[in-house]
């Protein structure tokens, strides 16, 4: 009886450390990404100076410079990013269905209530490809 | 690369993976409720017997009538035909089709909530069954005679059904391939399966008999049936009727291979949860180790995909051989080949509240799709407008990220509590002493916390 009493005291224990070891590395990676950044250096240096910061995505002959870019906000914000591209091309923002042309050469401003809480896709039209994940927290 | 998960093709809309604070709290209660658990057993089996009770007679007659069932049956053929007319002649946008939301979310996901509410709904609406019966009483009526059928093998038990379940999610999750890239099952090669599956079946069910083929190798009449043993209305002697709920899963798993359906329907789950998040670094690992090999992209990524569905349902297997290889240690234990039957049916909640965790928003959301557009514009080519829903959306408003992680960590705490129930259960049937019994839940107590709390982890680190 105590045998097996310690075997599963001794089970329970890994699942709280392997839980709390879980819910630590959650809060990292939650806390490091405040409200509105992109992982793109270039954008963030840029749109640092100013206050209501405007993430810039860059897109090259359809796709994103840097990979797939993070932008992430609180549900009741404004989303307010905007789109630089080479070729003309359309945003197309899952979930929230804002749709956005780009001429080519250059930038398209989107700019929306944050009212659906989730995590989108914002693609581009012409060559299908994802340029950011958009998350929407509570 | 990227490694996208089937529901990506089908919903704008993904959730957020659950807070840590959530994920502390549901692993808490798990806890807390387990050791509670421990010390109010009881000593007598409960749920062994069914307690059966017929409902009105009227009210059975009325929904087992042959017109009644006639007409199920013809709406079951009705919408399978639509499933394979939209994906053979309609877009190939996946979320524009009938045919994927349809059978993938509206039956693969309606069919098992359904069933556990209201009993085994599909049997009726099969419609493959239905087309077997007719063709079977066309038979006896131009033969004369009742058509003859092979001996169904008792070994191969529910194997068929098992091996078809993960073949189901395989061709879901794993064989939209596109260049490397994970683009999701598109509504043709969805219905050139529903054709050869339907091929498949009706064979079978000529061999053995449909009934037969029903209770043993028809995937989908297998696996929703299991989980209508979870609740509590069920067809008995022609009779409609009412008996203990949980009651008659104790007697599901007797029949040899069930314990593999359970299993893979917990691992196929966990797959689909965790290639987003816990598994993607390994997954992308063993793809880069395969591409490097020369195998081509589309190989690669599928062979990738298919070792680790693999792994995961020798994972599940595992955890549960080693809850029964500690249960037979406890003095008294029947042998090791009834404990591992004998307790499957446990992992039929487990089962459930990984389903209603995984998808639960994605069938809410895409259901609303269901019932508006893709009623009204089957095909997705923008000229048709049946029921004037073809403009209609998905209202993404209508869950709250809060309201779906409560739903969550709900749903995998409940079947935690109701998948200790039945094993204490079974454990005072197997155990005559009672005190030997307890100590062998010791066993299947820490089967279930790894179960509840690995469930939980999937939720907090992606949520697809």
């Amino acid at each position: 009886m105590t045998h097996a009493k310690r075997a599963l005291a001794l089970l329970l224990a890994v699942f709280i450390v392997v839980g709390v070891a879980a819910c630590g590395s959650d809060d990292d990676s939650t806390t490091t990404a405040a409200t509105t950044t992109s992982g793109s250096e270039k954008a963030t240096t840029q749109e640092e100076s100013k206050k209501p910061a405007t993430p810039t995505i860059v897109v090259r002959n359809g796709a994103p410079v840097g990979g797939v870019q993070e932008l992430e906000y609180s549900a009741g914000d404004e989303i307010r990013f905007r789109v630089s591209s080479n070729q003309a091309d359309e945003v197309h923002v899952h979930g929230y269905d804002v749709e956005e042309e780009i001429p080519a050469g250059g930038a398209a401003t989107l700019a929306f209530p944050a009212d659906i809480e989730g995590i989108f896709e914002v693609e581009l039209h012409g060559s299908e490809t994802q340029i950011a994940e958009l998350r929407v927290n509570p | 690369m990227n490694l996208l998960p089937f529901a990506h093709a089908l919903a704008a809309r993904q959730d957020l993976p659950i807070p840590a604070w959530l994920f502390a709290w549901g692993a808490s209660i798990v806890l807390i409720v387990s050791f509670f658990a421990l010390s109010v057993g009881w000593r007598e089996p409960r749920f062994e017997e069914d307690r059966w009770c017929p409902l009105g007679a009227g009210l059975s007659r009325a929904l087992l009538s042959p017109p009644l069932q006639v007409l199920c049956g013809a709406i079951g053929v009705f919408l399978l035909g639509l499933a394979v007319y939209s994906g053979l002649r309609g877009t190939e946008a996946p979320d524009r089709n009938f045919t994927l939301t349809f059978l993938f979310v509206t039956c693969w996901l309606g069919f098992p909530l359904f069933s556990v509410l209201l009993g085994d709904v599909f049997r009726p609406f099969n419609p493959w069954r239905a087309v077997a019966r007719v063709a079977g009483g066309a038979f006896t009526a131009l033969a004369g005679q009742r058509p003859a059928h092979l001996a169904y093998p008792d070994w191969l038990g529910r194997w068929p059904a098992a091996v078809g379940l993960v073949a189901v999610v395989w061709l879901e999750i794993v064989y939209g391939v596109s260049g490397g890239v994970a683009v999701g099952l598109s509504p043709h090669p969805a219905a050139v399966a529903v054709l050869v599956y339907t091929a498949y079946t009706l064979t079978m069910m000529a061999l053995f008999g449909t009934e037969k083929w029903c209770r043993n190798g028809e995937v989908f009449s297998v696996y929703f049936g299991m989980f209508s043993q979870l609740g509590s209305f069920a067809v008995k002697d022609g009779r409609l009727g009412r008996r203990r709920p949980l009651a008659a899963a104790t007697r599901w798993a007797t029949v040899p291979g069930s314990v593999a359906v359970v299993i893979a329907s917990i691992a196929t789950t966990s797959f689909d949860g965790a290639s987003e998040g816990a598994l993607l670094s390994p997954l992308e690992w063993t793809f880069e180790r395969f591409s490097d090999a020369d195998l081509g992209l589309t190989t690669a990524l599928r062979l990738t995909d298919t070792i680790f569905i693999g792994l995961c349902v020798a994972g599940v297997a595992l955890i549960y051989l080693i809850g029964v290889w500690g249960m037979s240690t406890v003095a008294g234990a029947p042998p090791r080949r009834k404990l591992w039957t004998g307790f499957a049916h446990t992992l039929i909640p487990i089962a459930f509240a990984y389903l209603v965790a995984h998808y639960f928003s994605l069938f809410v959301f895409q259901e609303q799709a269901q019932f508006t557009y893709l009623l009204s514009d089957p095909l997705g080519a923008g000229t048709t407008d049946l029921f004037g829903t073809a403009s209609s959306g998905i209202d993404f408003q209508l869950l709250s990220a809060n309201a779906i992680w409560y739903v969550q960590v709900g749903s995998l705490v409940v079947g935690h509590v109701v998948a200790l129930t039945l094993a204490h259960d079974r454990a005072t049937a197997y155990w005559g002493d009672y005190r030997q019994a307890a100590r062998s839940q010791y066993w299947m107590l820490a089967v279930m916390v790894a179960f509840t709390c690995f469930g939980l982890y999937l939720l907090s680190v992606a949520n697809a």
